[in-house]
């Protein structure tokens, strides 16, 4: 035998056996492999971040909403408008009538199917509801509108849509952009890799991928972005894997679920179901060929392809999809030339329609309740009070008045701050919160976490100590002279008048309109200040402050929600509410899992809380809130406080009208003085954001143990406006004693002016 | 100014009835006498109704006396059948949601808190259903059949917590209310 024989026989069995491994070693990574895909793709469950929705539009007659008002709102939900109303997410408007075609919609009670009616308006709103034989309706309420969701800390959200959802012009746009063999091929398809090699050859880079839908499907959903020539080979066998395993049909479905097709800061956007909300702010199966075309454009680069950040781009690449779609007869001629005409049509923001401050809020209810991972994983429903318009309104009102004020500081490096909580008194309802001025931006969310001082928004709860007692009304007379009072820590503590002036003796609701330091000194330590503390506990704050004689004048840090509690049992005529923003949660399969019911508590007698509020709108007529009617109108009664803490760092309103209660606060972040006061504005914030809501007066109905009295605002003496200039009229119990203004009626006792007289001296005495 | 004259025509209507009036001083600019609740209109206080200045720019709260008897609109009654039928199958999380739902489009109407703590006293929650029927009391002023009604449920929740003498103090109001 020849050493040469030998040699190839070695060499021969060498090759086999490293044929033989390879084939084992290749046969064990298919199966690995195939165990891994089938496993993976069968249980497949894409973890479902819970969405938040917003409190639905309730459409009824008397609903005080104009047809143009109405308009704005269908616009909000992005309903088009259409002349047939075939399709469900479309109105038409006669003159002062709506048809809408409603679309289905689930609610806590029901999933209401899609339904076409009528709405008919009058001058002061919704007069009529119909549907389309004619019959009445009661109630009608429109789909909520969807404002976010709780994504996962790696920032995956998505919408799950079943095939059934997906218009079918969409897996059909996907083959002819993406993978025009998708129906035949195994996975993988070789004469389009070969084509996009020659191409990328010839431009020398890369232009074209011979990816198939498959093997982009196998990427996301497997594997990690690296661009390795190994990857590529797991990717090609994988993608073979699934072809064999399971049905074309099943595959398009993960298809449009999984893949990714945008971002948002943190949080990235897969499957066009969540694309087509956050593009176009509508279910996917309303989009119209120009806006399937775009978000067929945008699978090729989501960042490259961004119609908000590359509008010329997306453009393009628009219109080269919707020329290949009419090339392979996917769509008719003249139907992509409509489509190409279109413009974009994306939603204004990237956050149109989230609202971050107001998700945060409703996340840290959900917390106490729920785990993360049922948050982020579950589909869970969440149903909010959030009212869209309100919100809208909040922020728009504090953004520009910051804006406004930002040219009065010549140090452009740290901006002004602010924030707003708006309630519904009475249902405790958060309707609105914006957390700063960059109110699409999920940072620091100063309407739960700014605490600051409070200022003279602490002094109607001192006043309300003070009527408690009985041994005070809104015409009591209290000293608003210079005062020295001692501290624990032994330090002299003398405050004074915002005019550094002292008035004398004053009626109490002329101390509380004018926002009387010393005054109201003098009334909370005859109060008692652990009492005072006590009354801030009881309205609604979840400690007790710290009784030290400055609390009367505010010094308690609070966030602009703690003091929206506090003054939202006063709105509510003493009872206290929680203030939520979560109503119901409902399971991924619609049952209800947990409502926050409305709970009142009766905190304060309400007889005597309606004597404050009536004090609260001198604030706004006579005091230091008087400049709200530079743009509410004058006959809507408005109850509110003014607050600036000392050297002008925080400036606060919040106040109430019939329907609303809000709380604004405008400081700078590091606690800076800003040279506000509390009338210039957040005052300005509160009520051009009131105005805009167009505020029903608050009209508490007088109870019945109440009279009302005019009195001289100056001095307190019953007064009538016939004999004297300056009269106010205020709330007092029927059995009150009241000195009259020399003059002002006659006094059929003798010993009237005597008594009055000695009235006088024992509260001078106090 | 319109709103001016109108008020000014409302205050003399007014003055032509024996209502009191609510833009008038209190009848008589001396004490305001204990507990009295139906003073007689004396002459003099007639008076300055004729002349009576605008009263303030912003016109006080409450300018018409309240309604005597409350009632639902047909939203609220629409929502309040709803619930009831939702109640009638045992779903009491989605009967209160209902009765919400109409609360939010007329808060100040006692009739529904009263309708929701009705549900929370058949749901077992006694003392929310007595807290319920106090703000309904705090709502009602001027309505005493509404009083009555909200007295009753206050006087049930006491009762089922077996707070005797104090359920038939206030059914003794709610009583009394009716007779009135």
């Amino acid at each position: 035998m020849s050493r040469t024989s030998r040699r190839t026989r070695r060499l021969r069995r060498v090759l086999i056996l490293v044929a033989l491994l390879a084939i084992i070693a290749d046969a064990i990574f298919v199966f690995y492999l195939d165990r891994r895909v089938t496993s993976q793709f069968e249980g497949r469950r894409w973890t479902l971040p819970a969405q938040v929705f917003a409190q639905p539009l309730e459409l009824y007659a008397g609903l005080g909403l104009s047809v143009d008002a109405l308009e704005a709102e269908l616009a909000r939900l992005q309903y088009t408008r259409a002349s047939d109303l075939t399709r469900p997410g479309t109105y038409r408007r006669r003159g002062s009538r709506l048809d809408i075609a409603a679309r289905r919609a689930q609610f806590v009670d029901e999933v209401r199917e899609a339904r076409t009616i009528s709405v008919i308006t009058g001058s002061g709103g919704v007069t009529r509801l119909v549907d389309m034989n004619g019959t009445q309706l009661p109630i009608f309420r429109l789909d909520p509108l969807l404002i976010g969701s709780i994504f996962p800390i790696h920032g995956e959200d998505r919408i799950v849509v079943t095939p059934q959802e997906v218009p079918p012009l969409l897996p059909t746009a996907l083959m002819v952009v993406e993978d025009r063999r998708f129906e035949t091929h195994h996975g993988v398809d070789l004469e389009a890799i070969l084509r996009a090699a020659w191409v990328n050859v010839r431009a020398g880079a890369i232009e074209q991928g011979g990816s198939t839908l498959t093997q982009q499907l196998v990427r996301s959903y497997f594997l990690d972005e690296r661009q390795t020539l190994w990857r590529k080979i797991k990717e090609a066998v994988m993608a073979v894997i699934l072809e064999a395993r399971f049905e074309k049909a099943d595959l398009m479905n993960a298809y449009i679920n999984e893949i990714y097709l945008g971002q948002d800061g943190q949080r990235a956007i897969h499957g066009f179901g969540l694309a087509s909300q956050f593009y176009f702010g509508k279910p996917l199966n309303e989009l119209s060929l120009s806006e399937i075309a775009l978000l067929v454009a945008i699978v090729r680069g989501p960042s490259y392809y961004d119609p908000r950040k590359h509008p010329e781009r997306a453009l393009a690449r628009r219109d080269l999809v919707l020329k290949l779609l009419s090339d392979f007869g996917a769509v008719g001629e003249a139907d992509a030339r409509k489509a190409i005409k279109q413009p974009l049509e994306v939603t204004a923001s990237v956050t149109a329609g989230y609202y971050p401050a107001y998700l945060d809020f409703v996340r840290r209810t959900l917390r106490r309740d729920y785990r993360e991972e049922d948050l982020t994983e579950a589909g869970l429903k969440i149903f909010t009070s959030l009212d869209p318009r309100v919100q809208a309104t909040a922020e728009r009102a504090l953004v520009d008045e910051l804006k406004r004020l930002d040219q009065r500081y010549k140090e452009k490096q740290v901006l002004l701050e602010g924030a707003t909580v708006v309630t519904a008194p009475q249902s405790g309802d958060v309707v609105a919160i914006v957390g700063g001025r960059q109110t699409g931006l999920d940072g620091f969310n100063r309407a739960l976490d700014a605490k600051r001082s409070i200022g003279s928004l602490a002094k109607p709860v001192v006043y309300l100590a003070a009527l408690e007692t009985g041994r005070y009304n809104a015409a009591s007379l209290i000293d608003d002279a210079p005062i020295e009072v001692k501290l624990p820590g032994g330090k002299l503590w003398r405050p004074e008048n915002f005019t550094h002036q002292a008035h004398g003796l004053v009626p109490l609701t002329r101390a509380l309109a004018d926002s009387l330091n010393l005054a109201t000194v003098h009334l909370g330590l005859d109060v008692g200040v652990p009492k005072v503390a006590q009354t801030f506990t009881r309205l609604g704050l979840d400690k007790t402050p710290d009784p030290n004689p400055a609390l009367i004048l505010g010094a308690l840090d609070l966030s602009p929600l703690e003091v929206a509690q506090l003054y939202n049992s006063l709105a509510n005529g003493g009872f206290r509410t929680p203030l939520r923003a979560v109503r119901d949660v409902l399971s991924a399969e619609g049952t209800a899992l947990k409502a926050f019911p409305l709970e009142v508590t009766p905190v304060a007698d309400s007889a005597t809380v309606y004597q404050l509020n009536r004090m609260l709108t001198k604030v706004t007529q006579r005091g230091t809130g008087r400049a709200v009617y530079n743009r509410i109108p004058p006959d809507v009664i408005v109850a509110g406080k003014t607050g600036t803490s000392s050297d002008f760092r925080d400036s606060w309103f919040a106040g109430f009208a019939g329907n609303h209660l809000a709380v604004v606060w405008i400081g700078f972040d590091d606690n800076r003085p800003t040279g506000l006061t509390g009338s210039a504005g957040a005052l300005t914030v509160w009520s051009n954001l009131m105005r805009r809501l167009d505020p029903e007066s608050w009209d508490a109905t007088l109870p019945e143990s109440l009279t009302e009295v005019w009195i001289e605002y100056p001095t307190g003496l019953v007064a009538n406006p016939g004999c004297a200039d300056d009269v106010v009229s205020i709330a007092v119990p029927k059995d009150s004693e009241l000195p009259i203004k020399p003059g002002c009626g006659e006094d059929p006792l003798s010993d009237f002016a005597e008594r009055t007289r000695q009235w006088l001296e024992g509260i001078i005495r106090q | 100014m319109m709103r001016l004259t109108l008020m000014l025509a409302m205050a003399m209507l007014l003055s032509g009835c024996n209502l009191p009036n609510p833009y008038a001083p209190p009848t008589p600019p001396r004490q305001v006498p204990g507990g009295a609740p139906s003073l007689p209109p004396s002459p003099e206080s007639q008076t300055p109704v004729e002349t009576l200045p605008a009263p303030e720019p912003v016109p006080e709260p409450s300018p018409a006396p309240p309604p005597r008897e409350y009632q639902l609109s047909s939203a609220s009654r629409s929502l309040v059948d709803q619930a009831h039928a939702q109640m009638v199958a045992g779903n009491f999380v989605v009967a209160a949601g209902s009765i919400e739902r109409a609360l939010r489009i007329e808060p100040n109407n006692p009739l529904l808190w009263i309708e929701l703590g009705k549900l929370r006293q058949a749901e077992g929650n006694h003392a929310q259903a007595e807290n319920l029927g106090r703000k309904a009391l705090s709502l009602a002023t001027g309505d005493p059949r509404t009083q009555s009604s909200a007295w009753r449920l206050v006087a049930e929740s006491l009762r089922a917590r077996g707070r005797g003498p104090e359920a038939r103090e206030a059914e003794a109001r709610a009583d009394a209310l009716v007779l009135r």
